[in-house]
């Protein structure tokens, strides 16, 4: 055939693929191939299926004993009957697992193929030497599981990378969002005592933090969903050891990341400590008094209770994770089913800038989403003999259509963030039926998508703490933060003590080195 | 002696003294070296700093804290718990019917796995919905018993009290029952007060026993840890972080295993110091016997 | 004496004694209760009668004993103890009984009791750090036997002194007159003095089977999946969504279950023991 008929013959060729798959759907997201019901499995990979390429061979997966870790053992199954590989699944205490993956690591005892390990240990993983593969080499290998990164939401995106490149394959999309009782929040009664009260309207969702703190004051202590029990504001789990930090780095994120400054933790030219700014300080004093408008008990909750009571119908706010929806939907635990609002947290319209010690005011709250949490996913060690393996093992449940039935399923204790999770009106390509066939109520559905998309596509991010000892700054940030909410001491005292144990802490690992690790962790 | 033979006697002893100078005095010194230098997890020994990191803990209000917090708890259980003991050792003493079955249920709490017993105090100790509230709440009470410091702090020695006084009870019950019968008699054509007998008869005979609790307890309450870690995991805040946690924490979660083996031994001095107090007194009462 | 007390003084004591019985047996109950209560119905107290109030379930149960690594954990601390409640029964009751019966000349046998009294005071803590150093040389983290080890050296001195008070009391004379029938120390001591301090033997075994069983801190950080015990297992129950109470409640009972059994078939001995330990120094 002459050349150009060659290129016309290609045309048609193409042009008829499109209009064959276009009416599939099958496109998918933003270039992406495949659809959570017909996933996209290359020709090689079929073809390298065909061997059974790792049968014989085994690898060792650490995790933490978590609901985050169920999924594990059921794909395991499945990908074994794929592909005759065999996967050893250990799992540990909480309490142990940062302990037992750095001394596997460190000491070269090398135990381990993988890890399903929380986004931010990532600094320690690369203290003094790197300690997890880079996976970009597999991702551009068509024999593995295809997972379409561009399914992963930015906020996300960031804590699987490390200096620009890919490490992680996304498993657990972790976000705090902002939870609030619809039903009683539109009750025209209260809305016009409240105005009474407090002079103003509140909107639906909350316009900002300070009316989020007048709802809570306003809802507590008294009946009003009529079940003969008192019922409260606000409810979260501040014990040591609970995350109640995570609460803290939610709230105060607005009041210090604006469009003016980016930097939360330390300052990247000095490294010295942002966390005792005056923004830091008033994010401190409002949580406090969004922590008094609720159950004093909470200082010692973890989050089974503290879930536990919103569940019940007993508090009207609320900002944590996604299971906090997913348990919404579960008749037998939870009497708060399709009477949900979620959103993202509304932000303030003042914020401070750390680096030029001002405020900076803004018409429209400042809004910062947040990727806080574990997210917990599998990483591959360098120790291991077998890391194509075991990339293909969690590219496997990172395929989109296992992600899909994950995320659609609370129990599994993955959240919904990956795109095609959320509902089309949000950029996604789920239906509602998607959800509702797996018992979620309508109302769940949409509140749930809509608000979490608004927290992970939010313009600006709050940027998890990843260098290495994080868990240490994390833990001093928990033992102050529930130290002044408890009411054992004040608020600006107990911020420049923070900053002084994250001086000790620095100046342990070497401040220049984690001057460096700081940037990179930022992406810098 | 004869038929002795003299190496007899060395086959016997020297297992356990070899593994004791192997596996105690070998990691004491080691660690005693240690406490030296700032030694990390994975960078091994760094650098030899002399006696920086005393320094560092001695400049450090967590560690005073700590300390304080620790010693309050030991004295306050250590008390409670003998005197408990005590008191119901004397009575069970009284030959009662049922002596029995109460000596077995008194003796019952020794053998609870502690993080067993921290875990199944949240659950009594649950403000809202456990078991010390709702009695509490027929008072008309409502105690912050797991958040806020002191409540925290009283939980933890209400649930040590609970564990540990069998130890002493068993004890001060075996010292009791030594005391032979021709004294009570003795005694009683004196006088038929159970105080008096008590304090003129019994007390004398047990002090030694008495002595031997409080010792014993002592060095085991500066070792909390199992109990408060599955409680209250040090909070709220630092209101229960004690001694042996702090050390936890810092060696084996933050792998400083310099600053760690230093407060180690910081305990270890303390600790020495009390019991060669304590064990001079029972020395002198033994010998008075 | 008691018979001679008034009765409302008795009454008094006995009312005593009662408080003081349900305060010590409420912990247990209630962790029976927690283990078959569904975990709705957790954080209700005044709900405790079973069948009336709530409905017991074994929900519980199935998820922690079908999952493998309970048992595991289980296993693992029934070995552990026993291995440990073995080698310091051997190698105790020797140091016992050579600190009984014969005198040292180099060094005193006081000394040498003292010095081994001396090792109870030693707060476990501060040997942390150089042991999980010296089983990571050895290749024995993670493992039963490296637990083990930790475990008897706690132990041993606990051994040796009981022992040793026990073999203070038998009378030597036994023991004389089979040396002058011709029989040599190891005869002597497998074959008389063994059988005689059977009762001590038995105390110490159950006090030592206790204390390893119920070790946390050692367990906590020098073992991984393969060597976990219960205690370990018992702090799993705390997950990212919070502590499982109903799965730590099992957990409890099959902790504690073994021990207290033992206790109460063998609870005199067990008084015994403590004592002689304690007061025959």
């Amino acid at each position: 055939m002459k050349f150009s008929s060659k290129l016309s013959f290609s045309a048609i060729v193409l042009a008829l693929s499109l209009v064959l798959v276009l009416p599939f759907g099958a496109i998918g997201q933003e270039g992406c191939k495949g659809t959570p019901d017909d996933p996209y499995i290359s020709m090689e990979r079929q073809e390298f299926l065909e061997d059974e390429p790792y049968k014989g061979k085994t690898i060792n997966i650490l995790a933490p004993k978590t609901t985050v870790s169920k999924p594990l053992y059921d794909f395991a199954k499945q990908w074994r009957n794929e592909t005759g590989g065999k996967v050893n699944i250990t799992e540990v205490p909480l309490a142990t697992f940062h302990q037992k993956i750095f001394t596997d690591l460190i000491t070269g005892m090398g135990q381990y193929d993988g890890f399903l390990t929380a986004a931010w240990y990532y600094g320690d993983f690369f203290e003094g030497k790197r300690y997890i593969e880079p996976i970009q080499k597999y991702m551009d290998d068509p024999k593995m599981p295809y997972w379409c990164p561009e399914t992963v939401n930015p906020a996300i995106e960031q804590l699987l990378k490390w200096g620009g490149e890919w490490y992680g394959l996304p498993n657990d999309n972790d976000g705090q969002a902002f939870y609030y009782r619809k039903d009683i929040l539109q009750k025209e009664e209260y809305k016009e005592r409240f105005e009474e009260e407090y002079g103003y309207t509140y909107s639906l969702p909350p316009r900002n933090h300070q009316e989020i703190i007048d709802i809570a004051q306003f809802f507590n202590d008294w009946d009003w969903d009529e079940d003969g029990k008192k019922d409260y504001g606000f409810t979260g789990h501040f014990k040591v050891g609970g995350q109640g930090m995570f609460h803290y780095m939610t709230w105060a994120a607005p009041y210090v990341i604006s469009p003016e400054n980016r930097y939360f933790w330390f300052n990247p030219d000095t490294m010295d400590p942002l966390v005792n700014s005056e923004g830091h300080l008033k994010a401190l004093e409002d949580l406090k008094k969004l922590v008094n408008a609720g159950p004093k008990a909470m200082m010692a909750w973890t989050l089974g209770e503290a879930w536990d009571l919103f569940l019940k119908g007993d508090a009207v706010v609320a900002f944590t994770w996604g299971d906090l929806g997913a348990l919404a939907q579960d008749e037998e635990t939870s009497q708060v089913k399709g009477k949900l609002g979620v959103s993202v947290l509304p932000g303030v319209e003042e914020a401070y800038d750390p680096i030029e010690n001002k405020w900076v005011s803004f018409e429209e709250p400042n809004v910062v989403g947040n990727n806080i949490g574990g997210s917990w996913h599998g990483v591959i060690s360098i120790y291991s003999d077998n890391p194509q393996m075991t990339y293909d093992y969690f590219a496997y449940m990172s395929r989109i259509d296992n992600a899909f039935w994950n995320q659609m399923r609370g129990w599994t204790g993955v959240d919904v963030g990956r795109s095609f999770a959320f509902l089309e009106e949000h950029g996604g390509s789920a239906s509602v039926e998607d959800f509702t066939e797996q018992n979620w109520s309508e109302n769940g559905a949409i509140e749930m998508s809509k608000g979490y998309h608004e927290n992970f596509y939010a313009d600006q991010q709050f940027n998890l703490l990843r260098i290495p000892g994080a868990e240490e700054y994390a833990r001093a940030v928990d033992v102050i933060i529930s130290q002044v909410l408890s009411g054992d001491t004040d608020p600006a005292g107990a911020l420049d003590k923070l900053a002084d144990r994250f001086n000790n802490i620095t100046a342990r690992h070497g401040k220049e080195s984690q001057m460096k690790y700081y940037k990179q962790m930022l992406g810098e | 002696m004869a038929g002795k033979s003299r190496a007899a006697k060395f086959v016997f002893l020297l297992p356990a003294l070899l593994w004791v100078l192997g596996f105690v005095l070998y990691p004491l010194i080691n660690s005693f070296s240690l406490s030296f230098f700032r030694y990390t997890l994975g960078r091994g020994r760094e650098a030899f700093i002399g006696v920086q990191n005393y320094i560092d803990i001695f400049n450090s209000p967590e560690f005073w804290f700590t300390l304080k917090i620790t010693i309050y708890y030991v004295l306050i259980t250590v008390t409670a718990e003998t005197l408990l003991g005590l008191f119901l050792a004397w009575m069970v003493n009284k030959r009662i019917q049922f002596q029995n079955f109460f000596r077995t249920v008194y003796t019952l709490p020794i053998f609870t796995t502690t993080v067993a017993v921290g875990y199944l105090g949240v659950t009594i100790f649950h403000e809202t919905g456990g078991l010390a509230n709702w009695v509490m709440g027929w008072f008309g009470l409502d105690i912050q018993w797991l958040s806020s410091a002191t409540g925290a702090f009283a939980s933890s020695v209400i649930l040590d009290i609970w564990r540990w006084t069998p130890f002493a009870f068993i004890i001060l019950l075996a010292g009791l029952q030594g005391v032979s019968k021709s004294r009570y008699e003795a005694a009683m054509l004196d006088t038929n007060s159970s105080f008096q007998i008590f304090r003129y008869v019994e007390l004398p005979a047990i002090r030694f026993s008495l002595l031997l609790v409080v010792m014993l307890r002592m060095v085991r309450a500066f070792k909390v840890f199992g109990l408060p870690f599955s409680l209250t995991g040090g909070g709220p805040g630092r209101s229960t972080v004690f001694y042996t946690l702090y050390v936890y924490r810092t060696s084996m979660k933050y792998f400083d295993f310099g600053h760690g083996a230093a407060m180690a031994y910081v305990l270890l001095i303390i600790v020495m110091i009390v019991i060669f107090q304590l064990f001079r007194l029972l020395r002198e009462s033994f010998a008075a016997e | 004496m008691f018979k001679f007390m008034s009765k409302p003084k008795k009454a008094m004591v006995y009312t005593v004694l009662v408080l003081a019985t349900v305060w010590m047996l409420i912990p247990f109950l209630w962790t029976l209760e927690n283990a078959f209560k569904p975990s709705i119905k957790l954080f209700e107290p005044g709900a405790a009668i079973p069948f009336l109030q709530y409905q017991p379930t074994l929900e519980h149960w199935n998820f922690a004993l079908f999952h493998q690594s309970v048992i595991k954990g289980l296993i693992n601390s029934i070995v552990v103890s026993l291995g440990t409640t073995g080698i310091v029964l051997i190698i105790g009751t020797m140091a016992g009984y050579a600190l009984a019966r014969y005198r040292f000349s180099y060094v005193k046998n006081k000394d040498l009791t003292i010095f081994f009294l001396s090792q109870r005071v030693l707060p476990p803590v501060v040997v942390l750090i150089p042991f999980f150093i010296i089983l990571m040389r050895i290749n024995l983290v993670d493992t039963r036997l490296g637990l083990i080890l930790v475990n008897v050296t706690f132990n041993l001195p606990f051994g040796i002194l009981i022992m040793r008070s026990i073999f203070n009391e038998i009378p030597v004379a036994i023991e004389e007159s089979a040396f002058v029938d011709g029989a040599n120390d190891y005869q002597v001591f497998w074959r008389i003095a063994l059988p005689l301090a059977k009762n001590g033997l038995l105390a110490t075994a159950l006090i030592v089977f206790a204390f390893s069983w119920n070790e946390a801190l050692f367990a906590l950080t020098l073992t991984g999946a393969k060597a976990q015990t219960l205690p370990v297992m018992i702090l799993s129950a705390r997950s990212t969504r919070g502590v499982r109470f109903g799965f730590a409640a099992v957990n409890t009972i099959l902790a504690i279950g073994p021990p207290i059994i033992l206790t109460i078939f063998l609870q005199s001995n067990l008084a015994r023991g403590l004592t002689f330990g304690a007061l025959k120094e």
